[in-house]
């Protein structure tokens, strides 16, 4: 839902690292806790107006990520610069960086202007000055009314956008924000994905934000860096960890995916042939791969990327499609899911759009039926 | 698993405590008003009857025999004469002795709660920032001295600070000359901090541990420095223990006794040690259950206080 720029190229810089220079540098940064490595080697370019999202699960790493950077922990190695100054030796106090805690950190004895006038009065602003930037920000997140009112007075919602008011009051160079939707109810958390966007675009400020979400991250973010074990996995915009993950563990990671195992026997600059024994068919790929002939590789395909029919479709090449019987369905209203059972006992998730309103002549439990993908349907995968 | 046939009813249980329950319950006596009636039972029979009994010997006289004060009822042909004998309270005011000993008791009570404050906050805060394995070790050294009759400890606090103590000895190996420190107000300063400085920690250990890291986190990133945040977040949110600390330190400090005589000099003036000196140096029994009420007031009092201003602090 982040809105696509009509000037893709002005506001996409991390396509053309030639001519611009990343705003937060993070350059083989690992993080040790006794013997645990909690991030790994890490080196990431992180550009102004991004909004970015480090996504993992839990001890990917990508919290510990964030705690450098707002300087609650230093890098056991490497270096962290921000605007082209070095913060490794820089306290959290003077970083020009803000950051939204995962469990809001209001201060519970203050009220929600002095909780966000806080920052502002450590730098001593005169109290005019503070008391219209507090204005402004209440404003900002719709809590004009409010701001008397103490945290515990607040819904789970108006405690969030309070805490993201604090955190801009001190117009940061750069918003850090971890699980920034975690503790609110999905329908809330929906409406504030919104919100998060249009303030982020409105106010150009840098963000990153840290999620287990992958659907938040889809949504949020220019740019996606998946976290595995304390290393960066992949870096790319939503479509290219959705649809060309580079690894295993990325294309289960984000969204579901059939995975199955494969032997190539065809290896040409256009195309690529690949056997797999436990989809019971050849897979016909037009595009060249960097492998070997016998290579063992991996093939990974979205479940709405299949095609299910009665009839034996042609076959694309002699290849491409898969017998089975149809396990489970499951009825999403938009979507059906449907887990059909290869003769391998390889089962794989297909999903169809249900175009047609109370469809009689859908495809049904037991039966046997055919699945079909295009030629590029699928992430070929050797690691 | 197996699905009951919902005709056959499910098994009874025996509940012998029903019965007993029952039968109370038909003379109105239910399980919570048990469970309440033994702490009642308590405070009755070894609190609030005692207190009664000194009350009524503060309202007579003193006079020699046994018991050593006049009886508050007497009974005179046939009638029953109730003699309360308000002099021994009119004497609290009067006589300039006791008003300088609540006074001075109260001074040296404030002073010693500061000072063991002052002490006891950073060692609760290190403790509760300390690691899992290091607190709990650290919350047994706090507990130890209880291990310890009170008595023990602060006579071997004169060992320390007598004229040829251990510390004037460790001193005098510097060639400085040795320090008075027996009694003197500073004696009963140590004996106090020393003695109550765990009834500070525990508190304020019990609420700074339980103050969210994130908020000191939220507080530097916002620009505060070290110190700010200690004044503006941590000390604000540590309040209630501060306060219950305090008054655990200050309340019983008052009334303290042992310490002013052991370590005490003759100017040490503390309402303690005229209580003692009333009964059993003057055996004046009615003047020394005067001062106790009188004393009981004077405790009561900030307790009362320091419990409206903390409902206020948890109420925020």
């Amino acid at each position: 839902m982040a809105k696509r720029p009509q000037l893709a190229i002005d506001t996409r810089p991390w396509r053309d690292t030639a001519n611009n220079k990343p705003f937060v540098r993070i350059r083989n940064v690992t993080k040790k806790f006794g013997d645990v490595s909690a991030v790994h080697e890490v080196s990431l370019d992180i550009y102004r107006s991004e909004l970015f999202c480090l996504l993992g699960g839990s001890g990917s790493g990508k919290s510990t990520l964030l705690r450098m950077l707002a300087g609650f922990e230093n890098p056991t190695s490497g270096t962290i610069e921000i605007d082209g100054q070095d913060m490794t030796e820089v306290p959290p106090y003077n970083r020009p960086v803000n950051m939204m805690f995962q469990s809001y950190a209001l201060f519970p004895h203050m009220s929600v202007e002095q909780n966000i006038a806080y920052g502002l009065k450590r730098d001593g602003l005169p109290r005019a000055e503070i008391a219209a930037r507090v204005a402004e920000l209440l404003a900002l997140v719709k809590l004009q009314d409010y701001g008397k009112r103490k945290p515990h007075q607040l819904s789970g919602g108006q405690r969030q956008r309070v805490a993201l008011a604090r955190a801009l009051a001190k117009r940061p160079k750069l918003l850090l924000l971890d699980e920034p939707l975690g503790a609110l109810d999905k329908k809330l958390r929906e409406e504030t994905q919104f919100e998060l966007v249009k303030i982020q675009e409105q106010l150009g400020v840098t963000f990153i934000v840290v999620t287990h979400d992958q659907e938040e991250a889809m949504t949020l973010a220019t740019r996606i860096g998946v976290m595995n074990q304390g290393e960066i996995a992949m870096i790319g915009e939503p479509t290219d960890i959705y649809e060309f993950p580079n690894s295993r563990f990325v294309a289960n990671f984000i969204g579901s995916a059939n995975m199955v195992e494969g032997v190539v026997t065809e290896d040409e600059p256009d195309h690529v042939r690949i056997r797999s024994t436990e989809l019971g068919c050849d897979i016909y790929v037009g595009h060249g791969v960097d492998c070997a002939p016998d290579q063992l590789l991996w093939w990974a395909i979205r479940p709405e990327k299949m095609a299910l029919s009665r009839e034996k479709p042609e076959g694309l090449h002699g290849a491409n499609v898969a017998t089975g019987v149809v396990e489970e369905i499951a009825y999403l209203g938009d979507i059906s899911v449907y887990q059909i059972v290869l003769e391998s006992g390889k089962r794989l998730r297909v999903s169809q759009t249900n175009t047609v309103r109370g469809n009689p002549d859908a495809i049904t439990w037991e039966e046997q039926v055919y699945v079909t993908w295009g030629i590029d349907a699928g992430s070929v995968l050797t690691v | 698993m197996t699905t009951r046939d919902p005709t056959i009813p499910p098994p009874r249980r025996l509940k012998p405590w029903n019965a007993v329950e029952r039968g109370l319950a038909r003379v109105g006596i239910s399980g919570r008003m048990l469970v309440l009636l033994a702490p009642v039972l308590w405070l009755l029979v070894f609190f609030l009857i005692p207190l009664a009994v000194v009350f009524g010997i503060s309202l007579a006289n003193k006079q020699f025999g046994r018991p050593p004060y006049t009886p508050l009822l007497t009974t005179d042909e046939g009638t029953v004469q109730l003699t309360l004998h308000l002099n021994n309270y009119i004497r609290l005011f009067t006589d300039n002795l006791y008003v300088a000993a609540y006074l001075s008791s109260i001074r040296i009570a404030a002073i010693a709660t500061v000072i063991t404050l002052l002490v006891g906050y950073p060692m609760a805060y290190a403790i509760a920032r300390s690691s899992d394995r290091w607190r709990n070790i650290l919350l047994m050294l706090v507990i130890l001295p209880f291990f310890t009759s009170f008595l023990l400890r602060v006579y071997a606090l004169t060992g320390f600070m007598r004229g040829n103590g251990v510390i004037n000895q460790f001193i005098g190996l510097f060639g400085f000359e040795p320090l008075v420190m027996m009694q003197t107000d500073f004696a009963v300063y140590v004996g106090i901090v020393y003695t109550y400085l765990p009834f500070m920690i525990l508190p304020l250990y019990t609420t700074l541990v339980k103050l969210d890291v994130s908020l000191f986190e939220a507080s530097a990133d916002l620009g505060a420095r070290p110190i700010h945040t200690f004044l503006f977040i941590t000390l604000p949110l540590s309040l209630p223990g501060v306060i219950a600390g305090s008054m655990l330190v200050f309340i019983p400090a008052i009334g303290e006794f042992v310490i002013p005589s052991l370590l005490g000099g003759p100017e040490t003036l503390m309402i303690g040690r005229v209580l003692w000196d009333e009964f059993f140096t003057n055996t004046n029994w009615p003047r020394a259950a005067a001062v106790a009420c009188a004393m009981l007031v004077v405790v009561v009092v900030p307790i009362m206080l320091l419990q409206k201003a903390q409902g206020a602090v948890v109420e925020k």
